[in-house]
This record gives structure tokens, sequence and C-alpha cells, in this order.
């Protein structure tokens, strides 16, 4: 729902006198959780809420075959599915957009080698390799939802292993895979260039971070990027506005910063031992 | 220096119940017999089937005399003539604005229903229905008086007095409509510096303490220049983020239970307020609070 | 494609020539990456910030109210701008038109066909598209009222997509849609340190693979694609985007590598737009 002028000047002002409506500053986060291994079918999974903001992730493996142009790698495909019970909305073909964006600036932000390498992931050159398959499901949106899905995929991906190759066999044009019988003889990802992205709107003269949906509402222009270990793996402007080349720099400075603090503070969550105890998603 | 980034694991999360050891009246499942005799009257949230009156929604029973009604747990808001509501414009129509106050169907408020600008009094002429979207526009919040209830449940609206109309500046937040206490007035001018609407459809309205309610007039005035001192702001933060944490512990709202969470929050920094262990401690200490109050 | 029974089919699993040729854009491209920036010079022989010389004409599709063709080597995009209309299936009242982009690669525009479907680089290229040009258009002066915009890569020589975007300005303007300022885009490839702009499809894909820095070592060197769209008098990026693997100071010297390079295009926006309105009235008064 649209709000009116003077809700959006009290946010402006806010914003400029560096405390918004709830009281963080421009550049503060609100708390956010993480629950990792909650998907039993999945390779790896998460779920992950910030605010009113739901995201459930889990990742798939199949063999596939690599593509022509990248014959030693294996591959990453993402899916986004905006489910109708995060809004009305998303209901029939309504969120398609919606999706189609976050998942082309997921498989940008980890489409370098350098970010987000997928050579392990190659069984045989040309012929082998494993596919990931993430799949995140949007449960529900109250806003900043870049941000909180490239946390979950990365937190997924922290926890998803791989079944360990044991031999490779070439029958004539054949392949045959000798995968490890014992189930925890498995292989874990390297995630730890993985991508982080953060989305900086700017809200009168100001950037601000993690914004609620009233405040997006307000925002002339928002940049969304994506920080691999202080590197931009992939940048795009969302929303309608334009910026001045000097805010833009402003803006990507504070993304970049932001993007490597997410990022200690996610890996300091992942590292520690989660219990045995299942608390599930939707409150 | 960035602020912190706060990420904690789904085990860890803190229990927002608040309620002790307090008895937990019979809930009623759709479906669920209420009465086998059939003296009582079929009310609300009821339906009587064979010789049986059942249940329609998940609830508690309340009976007047004979009248046997469900009030389910969580409803959206049911209006009563009398009740002030906080609402905002979806559609400027002919004649009438449209208003979203958590009903199930939009409410009205009807041209003739709001005080013209500067507080003329005479019938509205053509010339007003061209102006309606100058008056008000989609988006805007008002607060209203609910005037009428319409054969299908919608809600007639007028703000037909200098303390409804127009809101300005300020903070609005939503709570379920069972939450908000019923009491004399829903209007207070809290004396930590802030003004608060308790909307009975469970709009909450915060905002900077208004000094002359004489400027008021008409109630469509929106002072855009104006900026909220900084003390204003953080009062009126506070108060979000303390009412934000009564409501998710399902304690009710109104003026004594806000205020005291408001004064248990002042050991904590205003975006502390959104860290769960902080929330629970305020409601607990409220709660708390609220109790001795009630036994002395 | 049918199965046709007749004809003796190849065998079930086979392997794509293009993983044993040297002509995989793929293969060796630590050589080819060598081999091209060797003297500081391109194979076009152009210097790295040197643009391709573009030729841009308004009103080429006569039906559309606006339309430009746009062709820098061998990459060829047609626009055409169609009226406002009331926006099909709406829902409730907007304050602001909207603009409907659709980008897509001719089949044969490409190495590989593409499909007569929009796959997802098209449907992203769309989105991209729409968000550059939307903050140069006067949406208010529309409002409830869609534009379309339709383009066409007739043939991909690399930099498509800010040619679109830039050939997009020239036909919103020709179609007289109100608009803040006149909207130019650039693409700059990014391998190692090398900063070209404009570059051709082979370094555009040299720019897309990570290589390392020296044999044997496992660090590598940074790349990447970026496109940047301004309003060169407003002094506003309409949009940023850029793929790969950058650092901060390399993005900050692209931004500013970009926005000189837009500038230079300005004039010729300009002067195709006037040489299109002086041509019209010459014919106008001769009739």
């Amino acid at each position: 729902m649209s709000l009116c002028e003077a809700e959006k000047t009290f946010i402006l002002h806010g914003v400029e006198e560096n405390f918004r409506n709830d009281g963080r500053e421009r550049s503060q986060y609100r708390p956010m959780e993480l629950e990792t291994n909650i998907v039993a079918h999945a390779f790896g999974s998460a779920r992950l809420r910030l605010a009113n903001t739901d995201v459930l992730v889990a990742v798939k493996i199949e063999v596939d075959v690599p593509t022509i142009d990248q014959p030693s790698e294996g591959k990453i495909e993402f899916f986004v599915d905006c489910s109708a019970n995060a809004t009305p909305d998303f209901e029939g073909r309504g969120g398609e957009d919606l999706a189609m964006e976050i998942m082309n600036s997921l498989t940008n932000a980890y489409k370098s080698t350098k970010a987000f390498n997928l050579s392990k992931l190659c069984i045989l050159k040309g012929r082998k390799c494993w596919k990931l398959m993430v799949d995140i499901l949007l449960l529900e949106c109250g806003g900043n939802l870049y941000d909180a899905v490239s946390l979950a995929v990365k937190a997924a991906l922290w926890h998803t292993e791989i079944p360990r190759v044991l031999s490779v066999n070439l029958d004539g044009n054949n392949v045959e895979l000798e995968v490890s019988e014992k189930i925890h003889d498995c292989i874990k990802l390297d995630v730890t260039s993985a991508p982080i992205m953060v989305t900086i709107s700017k809200i009168g003269e100001h950037c601000v971070v993690d914004p609620s949906s009233a405040e997006e509402q307000c925002a002339t222009a928002a940049v969304v990027v994506a920080i691999s270990q202080n590197r931009f793996t992939t940048i795009l402007q969302t929303g309608s506005g334009s910026l001045h080349p000097n805010t833009l720099i402003e803006s990507l400075t504070l993304g970049s910063q932001i993007a490597s603090q997410l990022d200690t503070a996610l890996i300091e969550v992942l590292q520690q031992k989660s219990g045995e105890k299942p608390i599930g998603f939707l409150l | 220096m960035l602020p912190k980034i706060n990420i904690r694991l789904a085990e860890n999360r803190v229990n927002t119940s608040v309620a002790v050891n307090q008895r937990v009246p019979k809930i009623f499942t759709p479906g669920e017999i209420i009465s086998e005799q059939k003296e009582f009257m079929r009310g609300h949230g009821t339906y009587e089937e064979d010789v049986y009156l059942k249940a329609s929604v998940a609830g508690v029973k309340e009976q007047v005399n004979k009248l046997v009604s469900i009030r389910p747990l969580k409803s959206r808001y049911n209006g009563e003539i009398g009740d002030v509501v906080v609402g905002r414009i979806t559609e400027v129509q002919q004649k009438r604005w449209r208003v979203d106050t958590n009903s199930r169907l939009d409410s009205i408020l009807l041209l003739s229903s709001v005080n013209l600008p500067g507080g003329e009094l005479r019938r509205r002429c053509a010339e007003d229905e061209h102006m309606m979207r100058q008056y008000l526009q989609e988006g805007d919040l008002i607060s209203a008086e609910v005037q009428n209830v319409f054969s299908d449940g919608s809600l007639s609206l007028h703000t037909r007095s200098f303390k409804y109309g127009k809101l300005s500046q300020g903070v609005m937040i939503k709570v379920f409509p069972s939450l908000i206490k019923r009491s004399k007035t829903h209007f207070h001018n809290l004396p930590v510096g802030a003004s608060i609407i308790l909307g009975n459809n469970g709009f909450i309205w915060i905002s900077s303490t208004v000094s002359n309610e004489e400027d008021n007039v008409g109630g469509f005035v929106q002072n855009l220049e104006e900026v909220v001192p900084r003390t204003d702001r953080e009062t009126i933060g506070r108060l979000r983020n303390c009412i934000l944490a009564l409501a998710q512990s399902k304690i009710m709202l109104y003026d004594t239970s806000i205020l005291y969470a408001y004064e248990e929050s002042l050991k904590y920094n205003v975006a502390d307020l959104l860290i769960p262990e902080a929330m629970v401690d305020i409601s607990i200490l409220t709660q708390h609070k609220l109790n001795l109050s009630e036994n002395a | 494609m049918p199965n046709d029974n007749r004809r003796i089919n190849g065998p079930e699993n086979t392997l794509s020539y293009r993983l044993f040729s040297n002509s995989n854009p793929h293969s060796n491209v630590q050589k080819k990456i060598k081999d091209i920036f060797k003297n500081n010079t391109r194979p076009s022989e152009r210097n790295f910030s040197e643009q391709r010389k573009i030729f841009l004409k308004c009103g080429v599709v006569s039906q559309a109210k606006g339309s430009a063709y746009f062709e820098v080597d061998n990459t060829k995009v047609i626009v055409s701008v169609y009226d406002p209309r009331e926006i099909p299936k709406k829902t409730d009242y907007s304050l602001k038109g909207e603009l409907y982009c659709v980008f897509k690669f001719a089949p044969f525009s490409c190495p590989t066909r593409r499909g007569y479907q929009q796959d997802a680089e098209e449907k992203q290229n769309s989105a991209i598209l729409k968000r550059a040009l939307e903050s140069a258009v006067c949406r208010h002066k529309f409002p409830n009222f869609q534009v379309d915009v339709y383009v066409l890569v007739l043939e991909n020589d690399g930099s498509a997509l800010s040619a679109a975007i830039t050939a997009a300005g020239v036909a919103l303007a020709q179609a007289g849609i109100p608009m803040y300022d006149t909207i130019t885009a650039a693409t700059l490839g990014v391998q190692g340190s090398h900063k070209i702009v404009d570059p051709n499809l082979e370094e555009e894909t040299l720019c897309n693979v990570a290589v390392y820095k020296n044999e044997g070592e496992k660090k590598y060197e940074s790349h990447g694609i970026i496109i940047l769209s301004m309003l060169s008098t407003h002094e506003q990026v309409s949009e940023l985007y850029q793929t790969g693997n950058l650092s901060l100071d390399t993005i900050n010297a692209a931004i500013n590598i970009l926005s000189k390079a837009t500038k230079e295009i300005v004039p010729l926006v300009e002067k195709c737009l006037v040489n299109h309105v002086t041509k019209n009235l010459k014919t106008d008064v001769e009739d």
C-alpha cells in the first residue's frame, strides 16, 4: 500500500537525521534469523528471516553434461519461486518478473570463476559434471529481498555436500560413475568467496541499507551490488531512478563495506555448531 | 565504524509468550458442539445443525443471557458505531472516499461526513466534488469515527470533529485489532512527548504532540516543511518499537501499558529494541508491572 | 524437430566438435588475450579508449511513431517505438506511464542460433533497457498509458545492449515522447589490467572469463563487463550494470571512462535528431 506524502517526508527527514523510523542508523541492519539443513530431501538447505522477509533455499544435485563453452566446469542453476503465499500479487504469473530479476542477478553474481569455482564439480571433462540446482522459495516478502536471498543461498551452499566419486570408467562412449556408498563420505563445497548481495537505497540525499517496505517506497533509486571478498561480481540499478556518478560511487563503497561485514557475520553463525532440534519455518 | 550485524540461529529463538500460568479459556474449533439444548440463541460465529449449536470459527465462547456467540481469536476488524479508527484512503470516488480500515470490506467516507476546510457549514456542491482529491488523495491517512454500519458489514465513517481528519507526519503501525483495549479515549497525549491514536481497527498512529489544536481546523493540513526534531523522533521510534514488542507478546495495548513499556525500555537503545531478547524483556517487565498495579 | 526414421541417426551420446577445435572462443583464452593485447593495441587497431565509428539514423520504420537504426561495425540494432496506449490488463490507476520494453536478438544474430522465444538473457536485457529508459522519460506526462519499445538486434558484434539503449533513446525522442534528457550508453570490458571501451564480440567473450594471473599460480585476474547509461546534461547515471569480478577502484575508473564515452555519443544523437527534423521541414516546404 502506498504511503502518503507526510509519512514519506517523515521517513526522509529521519534518514537525514540518521535516525530511521525504527531507530536504526542509515547503515544498520535489522536482526536476522537463520536455520540450516531443514529440508530432508535436499543436499543443503537454509531458511533466513529478515524482519518480514522469509526465504527458504534448498540445493539439489544432479549429474549433467558440461556446456561446450566450459567443458571442465560444473554447473550451477538458480530458480526463484515467488510463492503466492508471500503476497496475493504473486498469484499466477505476477511474481515472474521479480523472480527473473533475482534469478539473473544470482546467476551473474556466481558466474565468475573467481567468486565461485565450478571446476571442482567437473567429473570428466566434456562428459560429466555435477549440476547444483539452487531453488529459492520466497515465503514472505517484507522488503530487501536481494540481500536475504543471497545470504540464504550462501548458507545453503555452505552446508551442501557432494557425493564422492570413487572412479570413472569409460566404456566406449558410455561413462560409468562409481559413487561412494557411505552416506557421509562427501565433499563439502568451498563457498568462502561466494558473493553476498547488498541493496543500497538512496533516500533523499543519503544512502541507506536494509530498507523496510515503507522505506523502499521513499527511495529515489537503488543499487544492488554482489560482493565476493571485496570485489564486485555484479552491479545493477533497480527501480526507476537515476544517480549522480559521485553518489553512485559512494553507494558502491558503502555496499562493499556492508557486504564484507555481512559475510563475516554469516560465516560466524554458520560455524556455530547447530543443535539437533529442528525449528522449522514460518514462525 | 559500522553498526554490528546480528544474525542468530533459529534454535536460539526466544519464547515470546509472557502469560504466567493464567487460566486458558476453552477454545472452540469450527464444527465443535457448543450446546445440545435448543434454548440458546444463535450468535456470531455459530450455526445450528440438527439439534446442536456448533461453532463456525475458532475462538472463545461469549454468552449474553441466551445469546451464544464465538469470538474468533484472530480476525479482521469488526466495526461498531462510535469506534475510533485510523485508515488509509484507497480510492477517490464520486462523493465518497474508500478507506482501508483492516475490515473485510473497505469503509466509506462520504463527502458529506467531512468538515470542509475552514470549517464552513454548507451543502456540498459540484465544486467540492472536483476538489475531493485535493482534500484527501490515495494513500493519505485519516483518523475517523464509525458513524454507521451498513447491512453488508462495511463501515461508514465521519470526521466531523476537530480531533479527526488527515494525519500529518508520523508513523503508522499495524497490530491485531483485538489487542486494542477499548477505553473512553483513544487519543492520548503521552507525557513522554508524543501523541498516539489507538485505532480500534488495530492501526496505531504515533506522532509528535500537536501543540495548538486551533491550527487543525478542518483537518486537511499536512505540514511537509516542518522537520520533526531529533528528540521527538527518538520518542516516536521508541514508542513504535515498544508497541511492536507488546503486540508480539500479545499484551493489551492502552495508554498505561504503553507507558510502562516505554519506561522499561529506557535502558536500551531504540535500535536495540528490534532484538528479540530485548523485546521479550520489555514485555515481561511490563506485564509484571501491570499485574502489580492491578493488585494494588 | 521431427525425427526422421528413414535416416540413420547419429549415436545417442555425442560430443560437440567444438570441444576439440581451436575456433571455440573459450579455448586457449590465455594465449588469445596475450595476442590481442600484446602491443597495447587491439586487433582493430583501435585505442583502448576508442569507440568504433557509429552510424545512427532515425525514422527508419515507417509504421512506427519513432524508430532508430544504430550500427557500430557489425553490431546492428533496430528500435521502434509505438504510441502511448492504455495499459492492457491494468488493475488500478497508475499516476505514471509505463514503458514496455522488449529486447530480442534475431535468430541469426549470434554465432549460435537464437530461438524466437525470449531467453533469460534477452529478458534480462529487456529489464535493464526498461530501467535505463524510465529515468529519461517524463512518465508523469502520460499517466495510465504505456509506450512500447521494441529492440531487435540484427547482428551482434559486441556492446549490443548499450547500442540498444542509445538507439531507444533516439527512437523515443523522435516519437515525441516527453523526455528529460538525451540518453546514451556505452560498454566497457575489463580483462586483467586492460580496460577496453566498446568491445566487439570476441573481446566481450574474453572479458567474461577469469584467467590465471601467471601459469601455475592459482590466482585469477579481474575481468568483467560494465554497461553504463547516462543522462548527460543532468549528469545522472540511469543504469549501471556489471558482471564479472572487479575491484572498487576498477569500477570507479570505469565509471569515469564510461561517462566520457557516453558524452562522446551525445552530439551524434543530437545531430541525428536535428537532421531528421530539418529534413522533414524541407520536404514539408517543398510539398
